[in-house]
């Protein structure tokens, strides 16, 4: 009776129907989410337990992090003291967040620290219990080759490599249960509405700060073992001065960009000068002790910094006059004349061809035969006739050349190879961006035009004050997608790499993939692709903070 | 006095008048040098896959004799007609899966209350920015290892062309936007009517969000046509070898005989085309309005 009753207070008609809503949601979002784990998520980790392996085809020896200092050498330990140093500043913001919440509501949620840390622990104990179960797990796939597959086989080898990481499987699952248990218990012990709320923060506090100690003191090991073995050979690594120099390097900059930043905000002119001067001193100190950077990174690997190179002359080539000219088209074809729709159409149609076909097209329109139609032209234009993507000298030398005039190597600038892909690059996104561009001028509303125009405002007034601070939106977004996408460009560069102008057109993504495919060095394939990612975190991080401050959102 | 005020009006309407005629044709002179910009080089690869290879050498535009035999050579040496039934093969199953699970999950975000719900939506929508380098070395590992062990090999067949893309983000992030907009209302009368979330989802849901499941089987389509790294990684036989590495291989086979490669590209390029003209308006108004929100 008692019993029943209780179930019955528990289970009431809302809380059934709650619970059955709950399920339904997870049943519906299980196979997407279980599918993108697998391929999306879970290969991070993975890439990264790989790239600390000397990995070729098979898992061999755990070598630390020398992938890493063999991509970009010593500038890895600085950038993972800087990382460990992130996840401590961000301890710092979290704790304040949650001081701030709790003095707003007037609680005291210290309590549940306790179950914070427990929920934290959970993660190590998982990625410790990965750490091990990954290589016995990939052990099965080799076990298994030659033998007849059964179900019976599969469950024993599964069975084996299961009981192999018992303990660490354990540790993680006593803890699990501890969290659940905990986070339960101090829902009812710390009565707050906002129970959850602070057991997430405090594990997020206690995760980052674990990181960042973990990182730090791993980052630090690493130091040691690379100056241990400096000492056999009797060399001086000279790792902790570069780590200093380029740490107050940052320091100054960072000062150097909070004095410019508050000098707009001084009244007095004496103030103000004061702070720009002093901005510009640290700015110049910051930079000299940044320039230890590329020394650092010469011992690095070449491929890549060539990589780099290459795919900043295509950022650099693509993106201003991708975004540029389709600005233009859009305004054209915003004016809703007769037949826009079949412009816009036409424009689109290079970004549907499949890229592969249109850069086969693109390679004979840029054939190194004489008569080849881009080399026709030219020499219509009496110019001569190019090799195009056989050519691995950079643009500017051989436009230089033409004129006879000397030109130095360091400005060379992007392969004629490079050029093509570049153009081919514009050819097929202009499409793309004319029609995203359009949309931004679908939301700028008439009636500024109007009253712009009452104001005497002529064309160029009316584009340069109202439709282009309008569209930076749009601007910001595009430019951001088509940086990225230069570093994630493999398809069309693979088509056009030739072999006299290779090296010259082999940006970040095919260094990596060339490293991976061709010469099969997985784990060191791994630690770049990691690389290319850290980049592309920063760039858009760069392009979020700048977003902030400049674009105009009407 | 009042005359002339008229005249001047009339006068400065003309100059207007005329001054726009210019305008147009300026607008009309940029619009048809980029139309052609991009036109040229379709231009140049269907005239050129009519030419003898005699002809190609040459600096000539127009073929003097229609050469169709090259489609046949072309479509006979590169295996195209296998390629581009793989191609088909592979689009359809992953968006058979694709569509099923993303509409699924989409739904979900869209319309179902259950805990953890949006921090399980944002770690999914965090993925978009990993790069595909990171995830294709382990994901072959991975892919490699679900062959060895499963029933079925993976590599040089379809599973691993298909099942890891079927769950894609981007497409649940498109319909949940999509789902979301459906009034509460409907669903209200759905519940009267005895019915639940899937009759719901299949009944009134589905049946409003046509655009959104037009974009994305346009984009898968376009996917698959376009994908080369992962198909290079994945098939090493022409089972299942889809036709873009198809295409590249018989590129660089066929090198210099320009009329057949131009032939080649032009088949592969006919299935896309033809989806994207009957798709076109809706198609790339969803573009626009999705890369917006990005």
């Amino acid at each position: 009776m008692g019993i029943s009753e209780g179930i019955k207070s528990v289970f009431t008609p809302r809380r059934l129907r709650n619970l059955r809503e709950s399920l339904t949601g997870y049943l519906f979002i299980a196979p997407a989410v279980l599918l993108i784990f697998l391929f999306g998520i879970f290969p991070v980790g993975f890439a990264l337990y790989v790239s600390l392996h000397r990995w070729r085809i098979k898992r061999t020896d755990y070598i630390g992090l020398a992938n890493y200092t063999r991509a970009v050498g010593n500038l890895t330990y600085v950038l993972l003291f800087f990382i460990a140093l992130g996840a401590l500043v961000a301890v710092y913001f979290l704790f304040r967040k949650i001081i701030k919440k709790a003095r707003e509501n007037g609680e005291k949620p210290w309590l549940l620290i306790l179950p914070g840390v427990v929920h934290a622990s959970v993660f190590g104990a998982l990625l410790r219990y990965l750490w091990f179960q990954l290589p016995t797990f990939l052990a099965i796939g080799d076990k298994i080759i030659g033998q007849e597959k059964t179900r019976e086989l599969f469950n024993q080898l599964l069975s084996e490599a299961f009981q192999e990481v018992k303990p660490q499987f354990n540790l993680f699952f006593w803890l699990l249960l501890a969290s659940v248990v905990l986070g339960t218990a101090f829902i009812y012990l710390v009565r707050t509405p906002r129970n959850s709320f602070y057991q997430s923060q405090f594990m997020l506090v206690w995760l980052s700060l674990a990181a960042g100690i973990g990182l730090a003191y791993y980052t630090y090991s690493q130091v040691l073992a690379a100056y241990a073995a400096a000492m056999e050979t009797n060399t001086d690594p000279g790792i902790w001065p570069q780590v200093i120099t380029i740490s107050a390097g940052l320091f100054l900059l960072g000062i150097a960009w909070v004095l410019w930043e508050g000098a707009s905000k001084e009244s007095s002119n004496l103030h103000f000068w004061g702070r720009i001067l002093g901005a510009m001193f640290l700015l110049v100190g910051g930079w000299l002790l940044i320039g230890e950077i590329p020394q650092i990174v010469a011992l690095g690997d070449e491929d890549i910094w060539l990589g780099l190179k290459v795919t900043v002359f295509f950022s650099l080539g693509t993106v201003p006059f991708q975004l540029s000219i389709s600005m233009f088209l859009s305004i054209l074809l915003f004016q809703k004349l007769k037949g826009s729709e079949f412009f816009r159409m036409v424009f689109f149609l290079p970004y549907v061809t499949p890229f592969i076909a249109s850069a086969a097209v693109f390679r004979q329109l840029f054939s190194n035969r004489e008569t080849g139609p881009i080399n026709m032209v030219l020499q219509r234009l009496g110019l001569e006739p190019q090799a195009w993507l056989f050519e691995s000298k950079g643009v500017f030398e051989i436009m230089a050349a033409g004129q006879g005039w000397d030109w130095p190597a360091w400005a060379a600038g992007p392969s004629l190879a490079l050029v093509v892909i570049i153009i081919h690059s514009i050819w097929t996104y202009v499409g793309y961006d004319t029609v995203i561009y359009l949309a931004g001028l679908g939301n700028i509303s008439t009636e500024l035009y109007e009253a712009a125009e009452i104001d005497g405002a002529n064309a160029w007034d009316s584009f340069r004050y109202i439709t282009f601070p309008l569209l930076s939106p749009t601007t910001y977004f595009l430019s951001l997608i088509a940086i990225i996408g230069t570093f994630k460009a493999f398809a069309t560069i693979w088509i056009f790499r030739e072999s006299l102008a290779l090296g010259t057109v082999d940006t970040f993504s095919v260094a990596i993939f060339t490293e991976f495919f061709e010469k099969l060095r997985y784990g060191y394939a791994s630690a770049m692709a990691f690389v290319l990612f850290a980049i592309i975190l920063f760039l858009t991080y760069i392009n979020n903070r700048t977003q902030g401050s400049k674009v105009f959102y009407g | 006095m009042d005359n002339q005020q008229k005249i001047k009006t009339i006068e400065q309407a003309k100059s207007l008048h005329w001054l726009n005629t210019v305008r147009h044709f300026f607008v009309y002179l940029f619009l048809s040098v980029g139309a052609f910009v991009s036109l040229v080089p379709f231009a140049w690869m269907i005239a050129t896959s009519l030419k003898s290879l005699a002809e190609t050498m040459t600096s000539q535009f127009l073929p003097k004799q229609l050469m169709w035999e090259n489609y046949v050579i072309a479509w006979e040496r590169a295996l195209f007609s296998k390629y581009l039934l793989n191609s088909f093969s592979i689009t359809l199953i992953t968006l058979a899966g694709s569509l099923t699970f993303s509409i699924l999950a989409a739904y979900a975000f869209a319309r179902i209350k259950f805990p953890g719900r949006d921090l399980i939506f944002g770690l999914l929508l965090s993925t978009m920015m990993i790069p595909a380098m990171v995830n294709i070395i382990p994901n072959f590992l991975t892919v490699t290892w679900l062959g060895r062990i499963g029933p079925i090999p993976w590599i040089n067949n379809w599973p691993a062309l298909t099942v890891p893309f079927m769950g894609s983000v981007f497409n649940i992030f498109l319909l949940r936007q999509f789902f979301a907009q459906v009034p509460d209302e409907l669903y209200d009368a759905t519940l009267i009517d005895g019915g639940g979330h899937f009759r719901f989802l299949l009944q009134v849901v589905l049946p409003l969000s046509k655009a959104p499941l037009m974009v994305i089987t346009v984009l898968t389509f376009m996917g698959s046509w376009n994908a080369l790294a992962w198909p290079i990684l994945v098939t090493n036989t022409p089972d299942w070898r889809p036709i873009s590495v198809g295409l590249m291989n018989f590129v660089s086979e066929a090198g210099q005989e320009f009329q057949l490669t131009m032939a080649g590209a032009f088949i592969t390029i006919i299935p896309v085309l033809i989806i994207y003209f009957f798709t076109q308006k809706q198609f790339t108004e969803s573009i626009a309005r999705s890369g917006l929100k990005g």
